[in-house]
């Protein structure tokens, strides 16, 4: 009996240790470093640091259509292959960050340039500031101190937050963007969980194209194109499949269950 | 008074210079040739369409994906920024259409 005892709890741990994979749990990232992406294609073989991109300051000014569908940024962190010619022709980060005043009126710091002037020196930085000690010029607790809290991700309620006007997400940029008639969201439906118990999701599109217009979403990440006809589970949604794509890295993270998984719409 | 052969002459380049700004099949065999420029005016005038996609018929939504097929030669030829940044806009406007199309179809 206890040889059988022991033999079990060595059997136990091997079994463990074979599926632990890397063994170690997902850190939950603090509030300001949620949806921070590292971009590092070209940078360190340039002799820069990669570049930090901050998704918190950047979404709370433009909607994720503005930048994932007229500017052209892929929906995969380091699968846009942005080069500085490419900034400096005045696309992807250039779209923006070309030195000329935004919609506001602030001057917005050029991306990349062939000459940097002495008194600009440290504007390489700005961006390229993996591993260095860079103060951001937007902070993140002053800048979201009046916004409505959340529970994960950077702690805020970002629907809440557009919601009130407290964020006027931009969605056309002169030059980039086309102009186009408001979008006709299409209806709200519920989609039952698997398993049994589970309040029914209720998908919002109108929620959802405030944020994203239809070809950020279809068909690249639901492809399906009749309601039920492509099934997913919680494995490959926490995998950063379909909703995961933005659920996991920007949108309030998959933790956060009652915010989809409700009969009312949230 | 003009000669015959020059108002001849003058109404042929009216038609050869009018058609390749916004293409027709018929002189080139099927594809369509835009003028430089000319393709942003048709890819916008194509991808200004994504918002209202759900409210075009089938025959509507064919037609603007093979709007796209023939606008892609000419964004090809592009420079690589403006290449890369064009065919993936292209790109997702003509799923979009081809999503929508296949949505109706399959009611």
């Amino acid at each position: 009996m206890k040889r059988t005892l022991i033999i079990m709890f060595f059997v136990l741990i091997a079994a463990a240790v074979a599926f632990a994979q890397t063994g170690v749990k997902k850190k939950r990232p603090l509030p300001y470093d949620y949806g921070k992406v590292v971009i590092n294609n070209y940078s360190e073989k340039a002799g820069l640091a990669p570049v930090v991109f901050n998704h918190w300051l950047h979404r709370a000014k433009f909607t994720c259509r503005l930048c994932h569908v007229d500017v052209g940024f892929a929906m995969k962190a380091g699968t846009t292959g942005i080069k500085a010619s490419d900034n400096i022709s005045g696309y992807y980060c250039g779209s923006c960050h070309n030195g000329k005043p935004d919609a506001e009126g602030n001057k917005v710091f050029e991306s990349c340039s062939k000459t940097v002037p002495p008194d600009e020196k440290n504007r390489c930085q700005r961006c390229h500031s993996l591993g260095k000690n860079v103060k951001p010029a937007y902070d993140f607790g002053a800048f979201t101190e009046r916004f409505p809290k959340g529970r994960f991700g950077n702690g805020i309620d970002w629907e809440k937050t557009e919601a009130e006007g407290l964020v006027k997400p931009v969605d056309f940029l002169e030059g980039v963007s086309i102009k186009r008639q408001a979008i006709t969201a299409q209806k709200d439906f519920a989609l039952s969980p698997k398993l049994e118990g589970m309040p029914d999701i209720i998908f919002s599109h109108k929620k959802h194209t405030v944020w994203n217009g239809c070809e950020l979403c279809h068909p690249e990440i639901f492809v399906g194109v009749k309601k039920g006809s492509t099934k997913y589970s919680m494995i490959e949604i926490f995998d950063g499949k379909y909703c995961g794509v933005c659920h996991t890295s920007v949108a309030f993270p998959l933790t956060d269950c009652q915010r989809c998984h409700t009969k009312s719409v949230q | 008074m003009k000669k015959p052969g020059t108002i001849f002459l003058l109404l042929a380049a009216a038609v050869v210079f009018s058609f390749p700004v916004t293409g027709i099949n018929s002189l080139t065999g099927g594809s369509v040739v835009f003028a430089q420029e000319a393709w942003k005016g048709e890819f916008e005038a194509i991808c200004s369409k994504t918002q209202d996609a759900m409210t075009f018929s089938p025959e509507e939504l064919k037609d603007l994906i093979t709007r796209c097929d023939n606008l892609k030669p000419a964004i090809e030829k592009l420079d690589e920024t403006q290449r890369k940044v064009y065919l993936k806009r292209l790109q997702l406007c003509r799923e979009l259409f081809v999503f929508v199309l296949g949505s109706k179809e399959n009611r």
